[in-house]
């Protein structure tokens, strides 16, 4: 099987609203695939369609050989999804929320200890585990959603403005955790507004608006083709 | 079902916080606190009553009259020489409520049998239910001494005749029938009795359905608000997992509100009855008699019946939650849960549905959350079937808004729907 993620003709309307108008593109194991657009071109809409929470109006999106649509839970089961802005469960503690979330994944108690350990390590957050979420920065927040969104080991991690708000240095923490990840295996489908991010993250780009894909390509690529200095350039010459 | 299990324990972790557990815990300390104050109250009125006498007689009559009080319960302190105004001052110094004045001539007077006028005073220092208890007081006083006078005139005149037979050839005595079970009371006393010890059913009722429908669609509408929810629908978890964990878990807490409140109630409703309760153990006496305290069957069905309630209550407010944006929007969302628990509270405390119209009654039992007020009553008058046909019918209730609820939680709705008060513009096309 050759792509992680294949997504063919992809639509969905929310009554008259055609949030997507069929796309299409693939993305690779091992490989960071970024979608990007402005607000409201459809980015979201996409990522949740994949994470199986939306359900298309026509088109299909595989994830290893899975539909989407129509094989949901064997779908659940090797993706992993952070939302954009997601919170976590704030009267837990944080290790209760990664065990909580643990335990819907680990098929035994071995895997279920090794998710946590992982966890651990990649949120960085130590001691402060034992607290609750509701003391967490936003930054704190952030890691500890990551981190359980990576601890599965996830064969397809789905990943929604994953740094959105966050200061440069956690920003900065969690892209390195994010290429670390993606180097030992994970594909990752990130959406981000931030060209600088995706620059370093990605190894190719779909720069997605009004519900269309418009270009994609890897970031050399696309600045070669629109003669851009950089992904901005690349971007405003597409969506303008 | 270790996933649900581990569904059913995040819920209650997020349930059962501090910021929950206070207020409750001091809602049912304000009714133990009220229960405590009202049991006081209610001992100092029925404990013997003191009372001042002016006796400007003082003869052998009027002190009898005084001695006839004292054996009807009351403590008295007798002035002979004195005068009405100083002796009502000192009434009001020691905080006594009640003084009476015997007229001068009252012996000769009654020999000659003309009718005498005791004078009585009433101290009210605040118009609580407890002072009104004065008006009660005195009749009792007169009571005792029209009895004591009109009965020494009587065996005077008719020697050998009792004077019981003279005052009162005719006497009433009060019967009560339900079922096949016959007491000798009044229906006064059966309803007074009935409705001390039901009242609190309603309003404990009331509290817990409405705190559960509040705690779960809060629960669901902060899932989606802090998008919880969509981690969680992206999890190898069945979706109606989801659901009824979250109505598990809000099941449980309600029913430990209801055990909560239930203790809080006792102590209150114990201290209203010790005020309100005229001849209490008569009225037990008759209650078993008649079969009207609640046997075990009894306690199961209003169980069920508010078990169902809660559970419609849940699976309604899941409902009305998925449409909530976000917290903010839930109080208005479960306005209509409101409406339906208010309309069976407020018909039931005051009319009886049996007798109302056929418009009414269909309402009423179309309600789901009107059963277990219906219940009650008709436990007590051993209508089973009434309370049987109600909880069939909240389960098919329950059954359907399951099904509704599962089927927004399996599809796209639980992120996308949600209720629109916009209004639409003059200008739109």
């Amino acid at each position: 099987m050759d792509e992680a993620l294949k997504i063919i003709d992809l639509e969905k309307s929310y009554g008259n609203l055609h949030a997507l108008k069929g796309i299409s593109f693939d993305v690779k194991p091992n490989e960071v695939f970024a979608l990007i657009g402005p607000n409201g071109a459809g980015k979201t809409t996409t990522l949740r369609i994949i994470a199986t929470i939306l359900k298309p109006s026509s088109g299909s999106a595989r994830i290893y050989g899975f539909d989407a649509n129509k094989e949901a839970e064997k779908v659940r089961k090797i993706i992993s999804y952070l939302p954009e802005e997601a919170g976590a469960y704030k009267n837990l503690k944080g290790i209760d929320y990664l065990n909580f979330m643990a335990s819907l994944f680990a098929p035994d108690k071995k895997s279920h200890d090794e998710y946590i350990e992982i966890a651990r390590e990649v949120s960085g957050l130590g001691v402060r585990l034992s607290d609750k979420v509701s003391t967490y920065s936003k930054g704190m927040t952030r890691k500890l959603l990551l981190a359980r969104a990576i601890m599965t080991k996830p064969k397809l991690a789905i990943l929604d403005e994953p740094t959105s708000g966050l200061d440069v240095i956690n920003a900065l923490e969690i892209r390195r955790t994010i290429k670390e990840f993606a180097s030992r295996g994970m594909a990752v489908l990130v959406s981000s507004h931030n060209m600088l991010e995706i620059e370093f993250l990605s190894d190719r780009v779909a720069i997605i608006d009004n519900g269309k894909i418009h270009a994609v390509g890897t970031p050399s690529e696309l600045k070669k083709t629109y003669n851009a200095a950089n992904l901005e350039e690349v971007f405003v010459e597409v969506v303008k | 079902m270790r996933k649900f299990n581990t569904l059913i324990k995040k819920e209650l972790k997020e349930l059962l916080t501090l910021q929950m557990l206070i207020p409750m815990i001091v809602g049912v300390m304000f009714f133990v606190f009220i229960g405590n104050v009202m049991g006081n109250e209610s001992k100092k009125i029925n404990a013997p009553q003191t009372i001042l006498v002016l006796d400007n007689d003082n003869s052998v009559s009027s002190r009898s009259v005084i001695g006839e009080l004292t054996e009807n319960n009351f403590k008295t302190t007798t002035f002979t020489d004195s005068k009405i105004n100083i002796v009502t001052n000192l009434a009001k110094e020691k905080n006594i409520s009640t003084v009476i004045s015997i007229p001068k001539g009252f012996e000769a007077n009654l020999a000659k049998l003309k009718p005498q006028k005791i004078e009585t005073y009433s101290i009210i220092n605040n118009f609580s239910l407890m002072s009104t208890k004065n008006s009660a007081v005195i009749s009792e006083i007169l009571k005792s001494v029209n009895d004591f006078v009109s009965n020494s005139i009587i065996s005077k005149e008719l020697p050998g005749v009792k004077p019981e037979n003279i005052k009162n050839p005719i006497v009433k005595s009060d019967h009560v029938i339900i079922g096949n079970n016959t007491a000798n009371v009044s229906a006064d006393q059966i309803s007074g009795f009935i409705l001390s010890q039901s009242i609190f059913i309603p309003i404990v009722m009331f509290i817990i359905i409405m705190f559960s429908a509040q705690m779960i669609a809060v629960s669901v509408a902060s899932e989606k608000e802090n998008k919880t929810l969509e981690t969680l629908l992206s999890t190898p978890v069945n979706r109606t997992s989801l659901v009824s964990a979250k109505m598990i878990a809000a099941g449980l807490v309600s029913l430990l509100m209801a055990a909560v409140y239930m203790f809080g109630f006792k102590y209150y409703i114990g201290g209203i009855t010790g005020v309100s309760g005229s001849q209490p153990t008569l009225a037990s006496s008759a209650i078993n008699q008649l079969g009207l305290a609640l046997d075990t069957k009894g306690y199961i069905l209003l169980g069920l019946s508010l078990f169902f309630s809660i559970l419609v209550a849940l699976a309604l407010a899941t409902i009305l939650g998925a449409f909530a944006e976000d917290v903010k929007k839930v109080q208005g969302l479960i306005l209509p849960i409101t409406f339906l628990i208010m309309i069976p509270y407020i018909l039931t405390m005051f009319l009886d549905i049996n007798s109302t119209s056929t418009l009414i009654k269909i309402i009423v039992y179309l309600i789901p959350f009107s059963h277990p007020f219906l219940a009650s009553p008709n436990l007590l008058l051993h209508n089973y079937s009434a309370v049987i046909y109600g909880i069939i019918y909240q389960a098919v209730v329950f059954g359907i808004l399951v099904i509704i609820a599962g089927r927004i939680f399996s599809t796209d709705r639980i992120l996308t729907m949600k209720l629109s008060f916009k209004k639409k513009s003059l200008f739109s096309r």
